[in-house]
């Protein structure tokens, strides 16, 4: 300390203590923080860490995790060993979320805009002035008697953070509450419910199954549940006391996940339905399907014949036959549809083939199958089934009919195709309110910022969506302080309907957000048996839970039977094929954008431990690339690490080629997650995002973007690119270092059957 | 094995104490399920974050300076459509036989008491002989002091060091957490036995492809998996007698490596 610091402290010393008897706690004095302490805080053991129970927010899944905290910071999170859906495990992203927290780029407090829109120019405000600017705006919009004009933009949220947002909307009297997310499972949600009448997507039971198709579902990276479901990968290929299950995966490239397959189809991009119809057709029509209502099925899938499904998939006759007949041989199998059979114009059909196929081989309602999930614990807390996806923002803001946007947390500028113009559309909402926590291409259009808390700070619940056969409630508990000046979006939305008064007024609880969880799960213990069973008190009952991290019970699964019919499925059945904008002789290839493990839909990519991830099957690091097929890169004479241009009818990117003979010959294929032009210094100008040259195509039924749905070509630069990835060589130079053994060489053996 | 291998092998292991093997008090071993393993990287981001990892961005990760103590490698064979792609997580092997150990020319890389090839951060001058002699390339050098932007310097793992310019480093097998184990374990008079800890990689992994225990510890998981005839240690024909076992995947590759290539060591 100078010497100056200490006379300064000396004296505002002095003086903060004498106004500090006149102003109570208004004036502390400057070295209040030099005195040690005397009375540590509570739990605060210097070199003892503390782990507190919470649950992930990196994806939508809820992994149940444990945060460990050491002098009020935290340091790892792990999965939570008792939670159902983690199990102590954790992926890349839940692993990372801590680079999400202490992040330097997030958002330091309340901003107001000061320059003109989208030129990211804020000024820092208080609080009491964001509130009260945001407020009298709702009151002004409300006068005017244009309630229904306000738009809610989130990321479907579940539990009571969705539920009060809800209520708000309601109160308000406004319907136009929009979930938006680049994978938010709309089309299966849609499929689901079609087919098997099912509100809640199903446990796919792959740790039971013997014989696993998967349509292009991803789900040892992002697909959705990816820690369960690779939880079960593993038990079903090497679990003790069982047989290895075998497991097919139909893609147009190895995924990470169709790299772990013992069979890789790769069917023609947009035929993945048609291949679905047929094995499902060969089911039914060599007798191993015995329904009553088998006629009517033969009826339904009599076009999808061998020879019309083998043109157009582009796959051996006998293939399909192969792969039909494990399938319905094998006792459990499990069809699943991820991604690659989604993302086309006609997605939501895809997905309803994939229900037929589980109906008519048996795989419905069987452990090993797709079990039913319980409906909601608390009603309304889950995300809603398919409400207006964010084609219905964009319409209404390109038309001038909103009157005002409350955004959070998802960024349409960057995960809507660039032919939509998510970005200039919402410059026409004449106020756009944020709680975002970092400023991305959406955050930047807003006029005024209130960030929120996020999920390691704040109070909160989660209810599991796919569950894994029973209600799984995760609790959310503040473990560190704020790092910054942020506040809960509960505590924030209850200030605001109450600020607007009247209806939406009424419709907000008392106290604060946190005191609504807990009032909120102490109706529910008194009304669910299972949990009064568990605890003599609430307050005992709630302190358990905290401590747990939540309620499920466990090993409740009830049977419930599930069936598909021919007449529930009928209009969903049709031989009409996938579109793709551009004619296939100005463009040859077809357009594959995936998600990313590290980034999924964009928002990992301001995490530098996810940029420095080597992609799990490029290897690259801190960009994007293009995959092609050597023997395409031979045609059009370009190599490894060459950057070229990406051309589709909706406009061009340029990415560096990464060879793979992992993809089809007539496919490329980009990640989605680099490309930012705004999102902290770790993401920002790096790489290319391929949904800016995606048509705005959209399966009809659902709203959602058919990302898969253009052909493109590749035309030369002539320039080397930016291809930094850390495989020097795929090739193991007969070292054998990967070493295999055939299926059935020793079988699978138990490992405890060894000593 | 050939004499003259015996010999050499001989020779490194008279260069420590007397009755070398029998001394250790445990012996690590770290077992991978390629089987189980699904190439989805969530060890290596456990292993950032519980070791202090730096992030180098992307001009030194071009010329190799990334540091990631395990890595995931990844093996394509064959020709468009018959294509497998193979995964192999790779760590510090923790060689029983070592040839990073031989080299230091001050001691800072050498076997301790429970077999773990370990490296003293304070002893090291960066000689660089290790990363020379390692032949697995898992050894990662400082060649500056990295920075964290703040306010990320605050998740850093207070139990483990935050290491200079000029050190070598590698996976120590979660040393830190072997060493509250082992506290915990003679305060309360046992020895540690499986459940006692975990390393950073095998907590995260979802689809429980990573094991860690004592091979000293007939009952212990890692002893028993050990036995499984899938069994192999990476580049084992060059007698490095690694600590880590990895179980062979079930494939249908063709050219499959079959049963050639079990092991002579327990």
């Amino acid at each position: 300390m100078k010497r100056r610091d200490f006379l300064k402290f000396i004296g505002a010393g002095g003086v903060g203590t004498g106004l500090g008897i006149l102003f109570g706690q208004a004036i502390k004095p400057p070295g209040s923080k030099l005195i040690p302490y005397l009375i540590p805080p509570e739990d605060v053991i210097p070199g003892i860490a503390n782990w507190y129970a919470s649950a992930c927010t990196q994806c939508a899944a809820g992994c149940g995790i444990l945060v460990k905290i050491m002098d009020g910071r935290a340091k790892k999170v792990e999965g939570n060993p008792l939670h159902p859906i983690s199990g102590g495990k954790l992926c890349v992203r839940g692993q990372a979320g801590l680079q999400s927290l202490y992040n330097p780029d997030r958002i330091p407090g309340p901003l107001r805009r000061k320059g003109a829109r989208g030129t990211n120019s804020f000024e820092p405000i208080s609080w009491e002035e964001a509130l009260s600017e945001v407020t009298a705006k709702l009151k002004e919009l409300s006068d005017k008697g244009e309630n229904d004009k306000l738009y809610l933009l989130t990321s479907a949220l579940s539990g009571h953070l969705g539920r009060l947002t809800d209520d708000f909307m309601a109160g308000y009297g406004s319907t136009n509450t929009i979930n938006h997310d680049l994978f938010d499972y709309r089309n299966l949600r849609y499929a689901n419910s079609a087919a098997m009448r099912l509100d809640a997507i199903p446990h796919y039971d792959i740790e039971n199954t013997q014989y696993l198709l998967s349509f292009g579902a991803d789900f040892a990276s992002t697909w959705l549940s990816p820690v369960n479901l690779s939880r079960g990968y593993g038990e079903m290929r090497q679990g003790e006391y069982r047989e290895r299950g075998k497991f097919v995966q139909v893609e147009p490239r190895i995924s990470l996940t169709a790299a772990n397959a013992d069979e890789w189809v790769p069917a023609k991009p947009g035929s993945e339905a048609i291949l679905a119809l047929a094995i499902a057709k060969l089911i039914v029509d060599s007798g191993h399907y015995t329904g009553a209502d088998a006629s009517a099925w033969k009826a339904l899938l009599a076009p999808f014949g061998l020879t019309y499904a083998a043109e157009a998939t582009d796959l051996d006759k006998k293939k399909i036959r192969h792969i039909a007949t494990e399938f319905m041989n094998t006792r459990p199998s499990l069809a699943i549809g991820g991604e690659s059979i989604s993302a086309y114009s006609n997605g939501v059909s895809g997905l309803v083939a994939v229900n037929i196929l589980n109906h008519v081989a048996g795989n419905l309602g069987i452990k090993g199958g797709v079990r039913a999930n319980d409906r909601d614990l608390f009603a309304g807390t889950r995300a809603k089934k398919v409400g207006p996806g964010i084609d219905a923002l964009i319409r209404a803001a390109e038309a001038k009919e909103v009157g005002m946007l409350l955004h959070y947390n998802n960024n349409p500028a960057f995960t809507t195709p660039g032919t939509v113009k998510a970005a200039e559309a919402l410059k026409n909402v004449p106020y756009i309110v944020s709680f975002s926590s970092f400023m991305d291409e959406t955050t930047v259009l807003s006029d005024i910022i209130l960030p929120a808390n996020m999920s390691y700070e704040d109070w909160g619940d989660h209810f599991a969506d796919p569950a894994p056969g029973y209600q799984v409630a995760t609790l959310m508990q503040p473990v560190i302080s704020p790092v910054y000046k942020t506040r809960s979006l509960g505590d924030t939305i209850m200030e605001l309907g109450r600020g607007v008064g009247g209806a939406v007024a009424e419709k907000m609880p008392g106290g604060t957000f946190a005191d609504h969880i807990k009032e909120s799960w102490s109706k529910l213990y008194s009304q669910n048996k299972g949990m009064s069973a568990s605890a003599l008190t609430f307050e005992r009952f709630w302190r358990d839970t905290l401590a747990t991290g939540g309620w499920w019970p466990e090993g409740a699964y009830k049977e419930q039977k599930l069936s598909v019919t021919p007449k529930r499925v009928a209009r969903h059945v049709s031989k009409e094929p996938a579109k793709f904008d551009g004619a296939a002789t100005q463009y040859p290839l077809h357009l594959i954008s995936y998600a990313q493990a590290g980034h999924l839909d964009g928002r990992g990519a301001n995490i530098p431990w996810l940029q420095e991830l080597p992609d799990p099957v490029t290897s690259v690091v801190w960009g994007s690339w293009v995959e092609i097929n050597p023997k395409t890169a031979a045609r059009l004479g370009v190599k490894m690490g060459d950057m070229v241009e990406i051309e589709s009818p909706h406009g061009k990117i340029q990415s560096p080629v990464f060879l793979y003979q992992g993809i089809r010959p007539d496919t490329v294929a980009m990640p989605i997650g680099q490309g930012h032009t705004l999102y902290g210094r770790y993401a920002e100008k790096r790489g290319a995002n391929p949904i800016e040259i995606l048509p705005s195509t959209v399966d009809k039924r659902t709203g959602v973007y058919a990302l898969n749905s253009t052909r493109v070509r590749i035309l030369k630069t002539g320039r080397p690119g930016d291809l930094v990835k850390m495989d020097v060589s795929t090739d193991e130079l007969g070292r054998n270092i990967v070493q295999t053994i055939a299926p059935g060489a020793t079988g699978k053996v138990p490992p405890s059957s060894h000593h | 094995m050939s004499g003259i291998l015996t010999r050499i092998k001989d020779k490194l292991k008279s260069y420590r104490v007397p009755g070398y093997r029998t001394k250790f008090d445990y012996k690590w071993t770290m077992v991978v399920d390629l089987d189980r393993c699904s190439g989805c990287e969530a060890c290596v981001v456990a292993c950032y974050a519980e070791n202090n990892l730096p992030v180098v961005g992307k001009r030194d990760c071009d010329v190799s300076r990334r540091f990631s103590w395990i890595r995931i490698e990844r093996y394509v064979e064959g020709e468009y459509p018959d294509v497998k792609v193979k995964f192999i997580p790779i760590m510090c092997q923790h060689c029983d036989t070592a040839p990073c150990e031989i080299g230091c020319p001050v001691y800072a890389t050498y076997h301790n008491q429970d077999g773990l090839n370990v490296q003293v951060y304070n002893r090291c001058v960066g000689t660089f002989t290790c990363a020379t002699y390692c032949t697995y390339d898992v050894r990662r050098f400082n060649w500056f002091t990295y920075k964290w932007d703040a306010p990320l310097e605050q998740q850093l793992n207070p139990d483990v060091t935050v290491r200079e310019m000029g050190v070598m480093e590698k996976c120590t097998f979660c040393i830190q957490r072997i060493r509250v184990a082992k506290d915990t374990a003679k305060d309360e008079g046992r020895k540690v036995t499986d459940g006692d800890m975990q390393t950073a990689c095998m907590q995260s992994c979802p689809t429980d492809a990573i094991t860690f225990g004592d091979m000293n510890d007939p009952n212990s998981k890692v002893s028993k998996l050990a036995k499984s005839p899938r069994r192999y240690r990476l580049l084992e024909e060059l007698d490095t007698d690694p600590s880590v076992i990895y179980l062979k995947r079930v494939m249908d590759d063709k050219k499959g490596s079959g049963n050639g290539h079990g092991s002579s060591h327990g």
